[in-house]
């Protein structure tokens, strides 16, 4: 049987200043295709993703935080 | 230059999400706008299509509505 990957990156995401904005990058970035779960975390200025790499990638993951107004770079902690 | 310009209702609630907002109109270019945060407004000056600035208001996450021209 076909088992779906899933892995898990972080992404380092500054600009963030409130709750609202948690919830926004959450809102709009676990809509994405191939994405599975997002937790993002104002304190530590981070997302962590877990995604489908059939389906999407960090850096398409790192860019649509971008697109959203905020500084998202990817960090080289992966699990 | 046109102008108009136009009114958007952005659903803001911090400096993080202004600063957003700044951010994806700065990249969108071509624009001149003015955020009042707490009223939670944007005010802009352009020649896109209302469409297009609502649009790239929406990439932010927040909700959006066009409120009219000013």
């Amino acid at each position: 049987t076909n088992q779906s990957v899933t892995q898990v990156t972080v992404i380092n995401i500054e600009g963030m200043t409130c709750n609202s904005c948690v919830q926004s990058i959450e809102g709009v970035i676990s809509r994405k295709p191939g994405v599975k779960s997002i937790c993002v975390s104002l304190v530590n200025h981070n997302g962590t993703i877990k995604y489908d790499p059939l389906l999407t990638c960090p850096e398409d993951l790192r860019s649509a935080i971008e697109d959203m107004g905020f500084d998202a770079s990817l960090s080289a902690k992966t699990e | 230059m046109p102008e108009y310009k136009h009114e958007f209702s952005v659903d803001m609630t911090c400096e993080g999400c202004s600063n957003a907002v700044t951010r994806v109109l700065n990249k969108l270019g071509g624009v001149q706008f003015e955020i009042d945060l707490p009223n939670k407004k944007v005010c802009i000056d352009s020649e896109h299509s209302v469409d297009t600035l609502l649009a790239t208001l929406k990439k932010t996450g927040k909700s959006t509505s066009y409120l009219g021209e000013k």
